[in-house]
């Protein structure tokens, strides 16, 4: 049986190929979700009547005036100064911002601060001040708490900078509006974040003493949900979902679900995922019959979700500042006001945060159930671990299959001297007579782990260089010699080019049983972990590493030309993409994202080994 | 009228006669208001009953007949416990939400930990838990082992101890208790009117547990040549200011507790509402207090023969600034957990005061947090000052039963801030010994700060995570593992065992 | 050239760098790791008990303080605590194991230096297995040195030393005696490599009651001089005692954690003393397999013990996989090396990705970590049974054209 799948193990290791590329275009297809529901009993959501009046929106419409002032007094909302001069007046700047938020806070009664804040990242130091405060509940132990948080600056990928001032608006109103029941079986924080994803981390690691910066002097108890207000134009049409977390934690879908519920029943606001009202994805390159079926239609607006998610999760940037909040286990998600003409306001915004905060007010335990490893598909369906999952394992384990066969091949070699023992009994086995001979040959492990080992020892200290401040100040010229270096190095392993002997695997062979067992490895194993990350690794390892060839009798041009391209899938990055690796850097300092050191010592090692495997 | 009244009479007179002579008892209340720097209004209601030239039971003695029991104000249902557990000093407050000391000042009684907390000088022998817990409606049940301690330093005897026998402190906080109405009714029922009249008519469920604060406490003391005394107090902390639309901190018995107080209770010996008089701001208070001197306005119940509904009005608006804290020390009490594995427990004392201040800093922790020791360093004004504390006292905890008993004499330099860390463990526990909601984490007791010569202070309570095993696993881990085992086990015997034969694969291969 | 390395050039080499990697701040992530030290192990529980002892309070009055009264004795007396020497003592522990591996791969080889040593050496400095435990500062590196020691020295012919060795070993952990049966053996025989042509044991079995009662006077010495130092019997309960009754179930690489986590409170005793008796098993058999080769004997039940003792740190499977490097005759005969290596691989990931999701993270729950050790138990059954198997096949000799070896 083994002999017959062994046989065969082309065909499946092609079908599992295809099956898992497949599974992964397939993931958008509504046939492959299901619904959301609410798994947790204890949330209750839109079961309460809400209290937020008209009277509140005004109280909230006055706060946005004075910040309207204090934004059109100092236009510059954040500065990147150089560390050895910071003017006085950019300090005096969001000094008085943050001021006037405490005292705002402090009128309505609550125990607020301000806490000032500095990274260093290369050579700009980014200073902010962030205020908050904390209300205590009404005979609450204060053990637990709940935050509503916002950024000055709102959520953003790249472009434009925003004021979220409507936002810091709800915030304050809230706090004075919350404070006046006594249902509240938490204390609820309110914090207001300066700049964008800086000065939410900066409190989030005094508040859970990550760093030995001072101490916040009102403290509250553990954190296990959290809320960002991201509300920037004058109204807005729809209610939308950020939930992508650092290093690509998803919140408990239980909390998104119960969002997407309340906002529809008790604030009559649609939720979608994202910012992506529009029902229709305009691909003018596809045939009009195919672009305007309904099937189709929302084929591609799941698939525009599902491709946003990946580009969130994937490199483990948080698509908001309640990214930042899942570092300390706390669930959290961004309620981001779609811009819109109308018809909603602070009013439905106020009702609906309300009535979240009573459904994460009822919660007696922490969201627990196995609810975090889902694919959103659009607000109302998802995909389960069980309709996604299998699609990034199917190609790592064709991946192992064809590490493995290629570990079998290296172990055995054809001997082609065999005519005599065929002309001695030509008719007894005519059969038997043609198969090959095979013997067994070494393989060559411990230099080819040494390779292996000498690869990620080279992607460390990439890492190491690249992190390093000196590479963040002048990224252009280090990038250059870095690319080279990283193009030069692998050279040297051609000197391991032995003459092949008949006894001895290929290097070459053997490097790539082991280069794709690994590759297989870790494609499998981070799809628990980050799936996005997973899916990418599947595509950009996938059928780079398997087509590495082996052979060491190709030409030398055809083999010069191959390392090439395998570095630059390798290292391109370093040339073609300076701002993003830029931006994946400032996210590693500043937040502690993985994806840096990942690629730096697991992606680019790999890649290499298939150069090598090229070059040998 | 008259019939009962005689009626009363007679049975008084013939309760009396059958106590024994000397025994004399009376019963005093009283509720002083005090308005708070933050512009919340702290009430406490205390009720005393002395039972004169009583004595508490000789522990020695408890498996004797005891003498028989008749009061006539002295609750029988306490005095039945205190007489059956040999109990000589006893104290349990229940109390809801978290004191600020900051805002709010030292409170009338010192017992305002979250949660319940038990604690007594009793002989030798188990606390009187079950038959509290029954008396008082609450779970005081849990307070077993894995919670009782004894940090006589901190919990010394308010009244005094016979010198005969042995007494020893039992202490337990429960932190995670709720107090609600079911706790109010037996406490009620100690009292001798009831809530039918005088102050204890004040205590209207629906009011105070709305309050921002509230806890009742039950007090047993011996004074020796003057006898047992019963002490039930009840305080809360309202907040007139709550809604946003109020501006004023304006208040009355009727904003207070939803009541007035009708009439006089005919029991008491006396019963006083003392009021707290606002200083630096114009005030009108109504009606005409009995006696008002420069800082208190007192009212005399018995004497008013009417209705009264005590009200404090204002004539401005209350204005919020951000005062100096009012306690001589200000507490921070922080669990950084990192992992649900290890955490850094971090104290922040900040002496106000100009000159420095000795303290106690006493934690008892279940063993489900152990301390790290080692690691534990002092910083006055971010300055390691490892010389800030002495007489250090720890009794490590035993997993599964003792908990921890960690105490230290603080000297606290005047204006400056002292903080102490320490890393943390976390145990991992049974599957059975996990609360029912799991997922919450375990509430710890508070610390308790004890300024040498002050009233002790308490931290608030922390909710610690600790790491859960799935609950539905048990028959999977155990089918799981033992099949890994059993392979494993078997692979190798099997290879031990068995012989190693060369077979032809030819030959293998044609059949 | 990975053949010219000399065992006197690379395990300074290493130590040396370990002793710069220890100061450069990893060792503090890595202490409080559960898979690099268990509550026995633990280098902060250490510290914790030595800060007691240092301040009058009895360790083994609490229940959290497991380590032997012999390390609070020598920590708190002999030894410095402070992290520059922790760090260059830890190195040092792992040099000397290096060194005794290599020293039992010659007397094995019965040569004075090979161009291998280098390499054997490297296998145990290399392995990261041993190399992180002996970072995040665990004991179980003190104890992987002990065991060597006494390797090394009963295949040198020097019982006292090496019973001696074995004593503290056992002491420390004591499962560890479990080794006493071939240690025995291979005193009263020889370490070279038999299995090739095994043979039957032909030794004088009197010979063996001089050495056990050596062994027990030793043992005895030890407990008593902890007795001494602890001031009373308490700590028997506290260290011994934990191995049987596994008061502690702080996550490990090893099964029983989860198992008595999950277990019914009344099947616990007996669940226990299976799970206890169960290492006792394995014993004989192999000293009676194997007893033309007791320091083979030895070494599977090394992995063995790895696989199934209670408090389990990475260090310990990586002993094993360390102490192949002994035995190269069998690298030809090994059944599955790479469905074993990449068993290994994918645990080595899994454990300590799963761990993070578990505790750090929030969003698996302890099966993850719980399947992870699984697989690490596997794996680490697969390597035993591989080299097992190879141990056995070699004495048959090279694979031939038409036949295959079976077992019956």
């Amino acid at each position: 049986m083994i002999q017959k799948f062994h046989q065969r193990l082309p065909v499946i290791k092609i079908i599992l190929f295809l099956v898992g590329y497949l599974w992964m275009v397939a993931i958008p297809l509504p046939e492959l979700g299901r619904t959301t529901y609410i798994d947790e009993n204890a949330l209750q959501p839109a079961q309460v009547s809400t209290y937020w009046n008209w009277g509140d929106v005004h109280t909230a419409d006055k706060y946005l005036e004075d910040l309207e002032k204090l934004r059109d007094r100092n236009a510059t909302s954040r500065e990147y100064v150089q560390s050895t001069t910071v003017p006085h007046t950019l300090a005096y700047t969001f000094d008085r911002r943050a001021d006037y938020i405490k005292n705002e806070f402090q009128r309505a009664g609550l125990s607020a601060a301000t806490q000032k804040y500095s990274f260093s990242v290369g050579n700009t130091d980014l200073t902010g001040a962030n205020a908050y405060a904390v209300s205590s509940s009404p005979r609450a132990s204060g053990n637990e708490a709940m935050v509503i948080a916002a950024s000055w600056i709102r959520r953003h990928d790249e472009g434009e900078e925003e004021l979220n001032l409507r936002g810091i608006s709800t915030v304050l109103a809230l706090a004075k509006f919350l404070k006046g029941y006594s249902l509240w079986a938490k204390d609820i924080v309110f914090v207001v974040g300066d700049g964008y994803l800086d000065g939410m981390q900066a409190w989030l690691s005094a508040y859970h003493g990550a760093t030995q910066s001072k101490e916040l002097p009102h403290s509250s108890g553990v954190i296990w949900n959290a809320l960002a207000i991201d509300y920037a134009c004058h109204s807005f049409s729809h209610l939308g979902v950020f939930h992508e977390g650092v290093n690509g934690r998803l919140p408990n879908q239980d909390l998104i679900n119960s969002f997407e519920r309340i906002s529809r029943y008790t604030g009559g606001v649609p939720v979608v995922l994202y910012d992506h009202v529009q029902d229709h994805v305009s691909l003018p390159w596809i045939p009009k019959f195919i672009r305007t079926n309904p099937t189709f239609q929302k084929y591609a607006t799941n698939a525009k979700n599902v491709l946003r998610h990946v580009g969130y999760q994937a490199p483990g940037t948080p698509s908001g500042i309640h990214g930042l909040f899942h570092q300390y286990r706390i669930d959290a998600f961004t309620m981001y006001a779609v811009c819109a003409h109308g018809p909603h306001g602070f009013h439905a915004l106020g009702k609906v945060i309300e009535s979240t905060l009573r459904t994460m007010n009822n919660l007696l335990e922490r969201l627990h159930a196995s609810f975090f490893f889902y694919i959103l598909t659009d607000a109302v369906h998802f995909n389960k671990i069980g309709s996604y999952l299998p699609s990034a394992i199917l190609i790592s384990i064709a991946l192992m299959f064809h590490g493995l066969d290629t570990w079998v091949a290296a172990g055995w070699t054809v001997e082609e001297d065999e005519s005599p023992s065929s002309d001695e009994k030509p008719d007894e086995k005519p059969s038997e007579a043609k198969t090959p001979k095979w013997t067994r040959r070494q393989r060559p492990v411990l230099p080819v782990l040494s390779i292996m080992a000498a690869t990620h020892l080279l992607g460390t200290v990439l890492f190491l260089l690249l992190s390093s401040n000196y590479t963040l100040a002048s990224y252009q010229t280090t990038s250059y010699i870095l690319f080279t270096a990283l193009a030069v190095i692998p050279l040297g392993a051609a000197l391991l080019r032995t003459e092949q002997q008949p006894h001895n695997a290929p290097l070459s062979t053997v490097l790539k049983a082991l280069n794709l067992c690994f590759a297989s490895t870790i494609i499998s194993i981070l799809s628990v972990l980050n799936f996005s990350l997973a899916l990418t690794l599947s595509i950009t390892l996938g059928v780079p590493l398997v087509a590495s060839s082996a052979s060491p009798t190709t030409k030398w041009p055809i083999k010069g030309i191959q390392y090439s391209l395998y570095i630059l899938l390798a290292a391109g990055w370093l040339l073609f993409l300076p701002e993003q690796t830029k931006s994946v850097l400032w996210n590693w300092e500043v937040l502690s994202v993985w994806f840096a050191p990942v690629v730096c010592v697991v992606y680019v090692p790999l890649v290499l080994q298939a150069a090598i495997v090229n070059l040998l | 009228m008259k019939l009962a009244h005689l009626w009363g009479f007679i049975v008084l007179f013939n309760t009396s006669c059958l106590c024994r002579a000397q025994l004399s008892e009376y019963f005093n209340e009283r509720l002083s208001i005090k308005p708070l720097k933050d512009g919340k209004i702290a009430s406490t209601l205390t009720f005393t009953t002395v039972l004169k030239n009583g004595t508490p039971r000789d522990p020695g003695l408890l498996h004797t007949e005891d003498e028989s029991q008749h009061y006539r104000l002295f609750p029988l249902a306490l005095g039945q416990i205190l007489r059956e557990y040999g109990v000589t000093e006893m104290h349990l407050t229940l109390n809801a939400g978290k004191w600020n000391y900051d805002s709010w000042g030292q409170p009338a009684e010192a017992g305002v930990g979250n949660g319940a907390e038990l604690w007594a000088w009793i002989g030798d022998g188990a606390l009187a838990r079950n038959a509290l817990a029954g008396l008082f409606c609450s779970s005081l049940g849990s307070l077993d082992e894995l919670r009782t301690t004894s940090p006589v330093e901190v919990f010394r005897p308010e009244g005094s101890l016979p010198s005969s026998s042995l007494h020893q402190l039992r202490h337990a906080s429960h932190p995670s208790e709720s107090v609600c109405t079911e706790n109010l009714t037996p406490f009620i029922k100690l009292l001798p009117c009831k809530s039918s009249a005088g102050l204890a008519s004040l205590l209207n469920p629906h009011k105070l547990f709305d309050a921002n604060w509230h806890g009742m406490g039950v007090h047993v003391l011996w004074h020796e040549g003057e006898g047992v005394e019963v002490r039930l107090t009840f305080q809360t902390v309202s907040d007139p200011l709550r809604s946003s639309f109020i501006r004023k901190q304006d208040w009355s018995l009727e904003s207070l507790f939803g009541r007035k107080v009708e009439k006089a209770c005919r029991a008491a010996g006396s019963s006083h509402i003392q009021v707290a008089l606002p200083r630096n701001t114009p005030y009108n208070i109504s009606p005409q207090p009995t006696v008002a001197e420069n800082d208190e306005a007192l009212y005399d119940i018995q004497a008013v023969n009417k209705p009264i509904n005590v009200a404090m009005q204002y004539m401005q608006e209350f204005q919020r600034q951000d005062l100096p804290s009012s306690a001589t020390l200000s507490i921070q009490r922080t669990l950084k957990e990192s992992s649900q594995s290890h955490g850094q427990l971090s104290v922040i004392l900040r002496n106000h005061q100009p000159n420095p201040v000795q303290a106690i800093y006493l934690e008892t922790m279940p063993w489900i947090v152990q301390f790290y020791l080692h690691t534990l360093t002092a910083t006055v004004n971010d300055i390691p000052q490892p010389s800030v504390f002495s007489n250090l006292s720890y009794i490590p905890a035993i997993p599964h039963s003792r908990p921890t008993t960690f105490h230290v004499l603080l000297s606290i330099p005047a204006n400056s801030t002292l903080r102490l860390t320490m890393d943390v463990t976390k145990a991992f526990l049974r599957y059975t010994e996990h609360p029912p909601d799991a997922q919450r984490g375990w509430d710890l007791p508070p610390a308790i700060i004890y300024p040498l010569d002050q009233p002790r202070m308490y931290t608030p309570t922390l909710l610690v995570d600790l790491a859960t095993p799935d609950f539905s696993m048990p028959y999977n881990v155990i089918i799981f593992t033992c099949t890994l085992v059993a392979f494993i086990f078997g692979s190798i015997f099997n290879l031990l065992t068995r012989k190693f034969v060369v077979v032809s694969v030819a030959l293998k291969g044609r059949d | 050239m990975t053949s010219s390395l000399r065992a006197g050039v690379v395990i300074p080499t290493v130590a040396a760098l370990k002793v710069a990697i220890s100061l450069s701040g990893l060792p503090d992530l890595l202490r409080n790791d559960h898979q690099l030290s268990s509550p026995l192990t633990s280098f902060s529980q250490l510290q914790e008990g030595l800060y007691l002892f240092k301040h009058g309070i009895d360790p083994y009055s609490g229940g959290t303080f497991r380590h032997s009264p012999l390390l609070l004795a020598l920590f708190s007396s002999v030894l410095p605590t402070s992290t520059l020497f922790a760090a260059v003592f830890w190195a040092l522990s792992d040099a000397v194991a290096a060194w005794a591996l290599v020293e039992i791969w010659r007397a094995r080889q019965n040569v004075s230096s090979s161009t291998r040593d280098g390499l054997v050496a490297l296998g145990y400095l290399a392995n990261p297995y041993t190399i992180l435990p002996s970072l995040a500062l665990s004991t179980s590196t003190l104890e992987n040195t002990l065991l060597l020691l006494a390797v090394m020295f009963a295949a040198q012919k020097k019982a006292a030393p090496s019973l001696l060795s074995l004593a503290f070993l056992s002491h420390l952990a004591p499962p560890a005696i479990l080794i006493f049966p071939p240690l025995a053996l291979l005193l009263l025989t020889d370490p070279h490599s038999h299995l090739a042509s095994p043979q039957k044991l032909s030794l004088n079995k009197r010979r063996i009651f001089p050495l056990v009662l050596e062994f027990l006077i030793y043992a005895g010495a030890l407990t008593f001089a902890s007795t001494l130092v602890a001031g009373s019997w308490n700590w028997i309960p506290q260290t011994w005692g934990t191995w049987l009754t596994l008061p502690d179930l702080t996550p490990n690489p090893g099964l029983w954690w989860y198992f008595f986590t999950e277990m019914f409170d009344h099947f616990r005793p007996f669940f226990l003393m299976v799970f206890s008796m169960h290492l006792v098993i394995y014993v004989a058999p192999l000293c009676i397999k194997f007893q033309h080769d007791p320091l083979f004997a030895l070494f599977i039940l090394t992995g063995v013990l790895g696989i199934f003792k209670a408090y389990p740190t990475l260090s310990d499977p990586g002993l094993f996989l360390s102490m192949t490097a002994a035995f190269p005759e069998i690298f030809p005969y090994l059944r599955h090396p790479i469905v074993t290596s990449l068993l290994h691989l994918h645990a080595a990931l899994l454990l300590p990705l799963f761990h993070h999701l578990w505790l750090t993270q929030g969003t698996g729950n302890a099966n993850f970590f719980y399947a992870s050790t699984l697989v690490f138990a596997c794996a680490n059954g697969a390597a035993v049974m591989d080299s097992l198997w190879a141990g056995m096949r070699i004495a048959i000799g090279k694979n031939t054209e038409d036949y295959g070896i079976v077992q019956e």
